[in-house]
């Protein structure tokens, strides 16, 4: 999936990332790869700057820690994050359901 | 094992462009990158290849965090408010036909420089590409814009030059953005 599909939707999925507890930047990117089965195709490096925006949004923290030896910056969501991922997954679900049915709302035509 | 060639001159562009931290931040998720090819069995040429492919292009990262950086977001909100800010002043002024007042001539020519220094400061940093820039010129721009900011009401409302609610309005305009100024200048110098 181009990057391009994907305007709109970069940032309610760095949150889902994070639902279930704080990740550095390449945790989210893995998380991106194994949950979208490596079918996301985008820049991995634009996940750096998503974050920092979301940061400045005040829906993410990012915070310096040391982790097996490494100094790594990991992010957390806010509580106004969780209330935004809500949020996006509400929008996400009635775009879908609304896309789908007009896409769906006749038989594909057969190319033979 | 030393890193390719690739990896390095990447590092190299984010240590040219960005502040330590950051650059550090991004660096780490590009080596993680480049492993990662390297357990899949690449070579490392191969897989510096990959990564730098997978990663985006560093001058594409470096701009897009310049663009999500505090200095710009200040920037372009007191380019957004200063029209409103300045109006107020304007119509202030020139209903108290403040051009007949015995201000130096030094003094005018001051006021003026700063202002415009101050407006050129903000452009640069709302449009520049480079995160340094766009930092240190937000951060002198703040300044200036604080300075100006407590400089008329100082001198034209608190001894009673000028009254009446037009003045009180700029006047409480000017402040509420002087405090802006100040919190955006901390929050850039606290990344």
């Amino acid at each position: 999936m181009k990057a391009e599909a994907l305007k709109g939707h970069l940032d309610g999925m760095l949150l889902a990332a994070l639902e279930d507890g704080p990740r550095h930047g390449y945790a989210v990117i893995e998380y991106l790869r194994e949950a979208s089965g490596g079918r996301l195709d985008l820049p991995t490096g634009t996940i750096y700057p998503a974050l920092h925006r979301l940061e400045q949004a005040g829906l993410v923290e990012g915070s310096w820690s040391v982790t097996g030896g490494r100094r790594r910056r990991s992010y957390v969501l806010t509580r106004a994050g969780r209330q935004a991922l809500v949020g996006r997954r509400q929008e996400w679900r009635t775009f879908a359901s609304v896309v789908g049915a007009v896409l769906e709302a006749k038989p594909w035509p057969n190319p033979a | 094992m030393a890193e390719p060639r690739l990896i390095r001159d990447y590092r190299t562009v984010l240590a040219a462009r960005l502040p330590a931290e950051l650059a550090e931040e991004v660096a780490d998720g590009l080596e993680q990158t480049y492993r990662h090819h390297l357990a899949a069995g690449r070579d490392p040429q191969a897989a510096a290849e990959a990564a730098v492919a997978e990663f985006g292009a560093a001058e594409t990262i470096t701009a897009a965090i310049t663009e999500v950086s505090p200095a710009r977001h200040a920037a372009r909100i007191l380019l957004a408010a200063g029209p409103l800010v300045g109006g107020c002043w304007a119509l202030v002024l020139i209903n108290a036909h403040a051009w007949t007042w015995p201000v130096p001539i030094l003094a005018r020519l001051a006021f003026g420089a700063t202002l415009a220094v101050v407006i050129a400061l903000l452009v640069v940093a709302a449009f520049s590409a480079r995160y340094r820039t766009t930092e240190r010129t937000a951060a002198a721009a703040l300044i200036g814009l604080a300075v100006l900011d407590l400089t008329l009401p100082g001198a034209l409302v608190l001894p009673g030059v000028l009254q009446g609610w037009p003045v009180a309005l700029a006047a409480a305009l000017s402040l509420a953005r002087a405090t802006f100024a100040a919190r955006a200048w901390r929050r850039i110098h606290s990344t």
